[in-house]
């Protein structure tokens, strides 16, 4: 017997087999009790040692696994995002019920698992790596937006968002099998030259309900309207940890399967889908913001505006330009920051009110805590697209590219969405800053009587910790946040540069 | 193009006439009951298919959770091990060691698991 491996490029796998030999680990810490309480230590090494790989590979441009992976600028950027984001959740997640009732490292492994789905995710160009790494990133969501066993809301989102992902990735699972009976292959670069072959998907049927099919799954995942109705449901119900990495992570790895599916293997079709993506993008931005306004739950409205924000990024893949992935990417970092900032105050202000996220219970903040009240209101200003803070400037370089690629209408679509966007932002702020203080609300109540009973080895009745603004773990993301919104703002070329890189990558497909 | 389908059709068809015909057949060539035998067996003996369970069931039907959990542990490590028999038909022929660091990878990972899952107690019968 000899040793003749193939050759694999273990230096571009390296992310991917960084991951998995830390959820290993994690794993099998949370099954002996002397090294459970490491958890997330081990969860912050392994996304350390993975962002370390990431940066490592930088300029990588290589396909992996027979072409079924392949890393470049745009994997490379986009599984950076999604690993900050994980490791966000796992410093706002310390000492969450959700996290102490589920046993801690399980918790985490779950968080570690879909983050390996989302790093498969970015890197894909086969439409088996594309499916297997959606279903990772989405299996261990479902289960970590139910671990708050205790409240029926957290339940309900878990189970709602099981159905609805399940429906999702149906319908895309449906459309990929169309697309590969309209072009005989599974790679991206294979259904490109199949498709190119062909005469276009509006006079081939199988090939336009395999697109349209394809679009809808993803439109669920990165919650585009009308696909968005779980999005509010789910994010208010999820535990907040939870809903700050679904919120920022699955956008950015679902975008980035998104640009590659459509840019690289449907790059023919551009001329023929554009307009089909450009009413979605435009129907997410009017149902997003308008159904932000009427929200009082701070997570609900989140939730919506997501919607709405999924829009301004699904405009950059209408363009199919460089330019237009480049501001996508710039927009999707810029929202990781304006996100992770919000949601850090929010959580903070959850355990010290028993978990009550109404916006009314912001009241006075201003004058109580100004360093909460400083990251939500920069960050609300960010999510509108106000100056100097990096929302503005995604904003610009998106409307910009749509201009440039004759879009007009839909950039100004963008401008009228902003506008309306205000209406439900500024009042966050005004709540902050210009309300008395004191008559925050009573947190929700909660029925014991119709909980559902304790499984073995969960703990934790709900509780308050009227310290936790002063936790550290807490306080450091939304701050951090909160300076990186405000710094790519004024200064915007290091992430211009990072966005680009992700640009380049695909120079071959597109101008 | 489209005749490439006319399978799935045939197969359609199949299925619907190999099905019809079961259901059918049963009430025709099955035991009847008995006459006056209110016997929850007999009664059981007029369902197309005798499984030991009841084929209809109610909506408040309660599930064993203890058997789900087990149901699904067995079809998760079940399909994990149908992968190993590809590999054993071509490790004579591949002659690499390669291929046998490469299942012991696999079937370590799948040990993991199945730590997990045993330290857990979600295979104790509860």
């Amino acid at each position: 017997m000899s040793f003749d491996a193939p050759t694999i490029d273990y230096a571009g796998l390296s992310p991917v087999i960084a991951l998995t030999v830390g959820l290993v680990v994690i794993v099998l810490a949370a099954v002996f009790d002397s090294v459970r309480r490491f958890g997330p230590a081990l969860a912050l090494l392994t996304y350390a040692v993975t962002a370390g790989c990431l940066i490592w590979q930088w300029n990588a441009n290589l396909d992996l696994v027979s072409g079924s992976l392949r890393i470049d600028g745009l994997a490379v950027t986009l599984s950076l995002l999604a690993v900050i984001a994980a490791a966000v959740a796992v410093l706002l997640a310390i000492g969450d019920p959700s996290e102490t009732q589920a046993g801690r490292s399980d918790w985490l492994a779950l968080l570690t698992g879909s983050l390996l789905g989302m790093v498969i995710l970015a890197q894909a160009t086969s439409m088996l790596t594309f499916f297997v790494g959606l279903e990772l990133l989405s299996i261990p969501l479902y289960a970590l937006c139910g671990t708050n066993l205790r409240r029926r809301e957290s339940l309900e989102s878990g189970l709602k968002y099981l159905i609805v992902g399940s429906v999702g990735s149906a319908t895309l699972l449906y459309g990929l099998a169309m697309i590969y009976g309209a072009s005989g292959a599974t790679g991206f670069q294979a259904i490109s030259d199949g498709l190119q072959a062909g005469d276009g998907m509006l006079s081939d049927s199988l090939t336009l309900v395999g697109v349209g099919m394809v679009a809808v799954g993803l439109a669920f995942k990165v919650s585009i309207a009308p696909f968005h109705q779980w999005t509010p449901d789910v994010y208010q119900g999820a535990p907040t940890p939870v809903t700050a990495f679904m919120a920022v992570a699955t956008k950015a790895a679902a975008f980035a399967v998104f640009i590659r599916f459509f840019l690289v293997a449907l790059g023919p079709l551009a001329d023929q889908w554009d307009v089909m993506l450009a009413a979605l993008a435009a129907l997410s931005i009017v149902v997003g913001n308008v159904g932000a306004l009427a929200q009082t739950s701070l997570k609900r409205m989140l939730g919506y505006s997501g919607v709405a924000q999924a829009g301004y990024m699904l405009a950059g893949i209408v363009t199919a330009t460089q330019a237009g992935v480049d501001a996508l990417v710039f927009y999707l970092a810029a929202y990781v920051a304006m996100n992770v900032a919000a949601f850090a105050v929010v959580v903070i202000r959850e355990r010290q009110n028993g978990f009550s996220d109404d916006i009314s219970t912001l009241r006075g903040l201003g004058r109580e805590k100004p360093l909460l009240a400083w990251p939500l209101t920069i960050a609300m200003l960010a999510l509108a697209g106000l100056p100097p803070t990096a929302g503005f400037i995604g904003k610009l370089y998106l409307i910009e590219a749509l201009v440039d690629d004759d879009w007009t209408w839909l950039a100004v679509m963008i401008a009228i969405g902003t506008m309306i966007s205000l209406g439900y932002y500024l009042r966050v702020v005004a709540t902050l800053w210009m309300s008395p203080a004191g008559q925050a609300e009573a947190g929700a109540e909660i029925d014991t009587a119709s909980l559902p009973p304790q499984i073995a080895g969960a703990q934790a009745d709900p509780f308050e910790d009227s310290r936790a603004d002063r936790r550290w773990y807490l306080v450091a993301p939304a701050l951090i946040a909160t300076a990186a919104a405000l710094f790519f703002g004024v200064i915007p070329q290091p992430l211009v540069d990072f966005a680009q890189h992700a640009g380049d990558a695909l120079s071959v497909w597109i101008s | 193009m489209l005749h490439q389908y006319l399978p799935v059709l045939v197969f359609a068809a199949l299925g619907i006439l190999v099905g019809g015909a079961f259901a059918t057949l049963n009430l025709v060539l099955g035991p009847k009951r008995l006459k006056g035998d209110e016997s929850s067996a007999a009664i059981r003996q007029m369902d197309p298919y005798e499984c030991g369970l009841p084929s209809e069931i109610s909506k408040t039907f309660r599930f064993g959770v203890s058997f789900y959990l087990v149901a699904m542990l067995f079809i998760l490590f079940d399909i994990e091990v149908v992968f190993l028999y590809p590999v054993g038909a071509i490790l004579k022929s591949t002659d690499s060691v390669f291929v046998l660091a490469e299942v012991v990878l696999f079937v370590a990972l799948l040990f993991v698991a199945l730590i997990y899952v045993w330290r857990k107690g979600a295979l104790d019968w509860r």
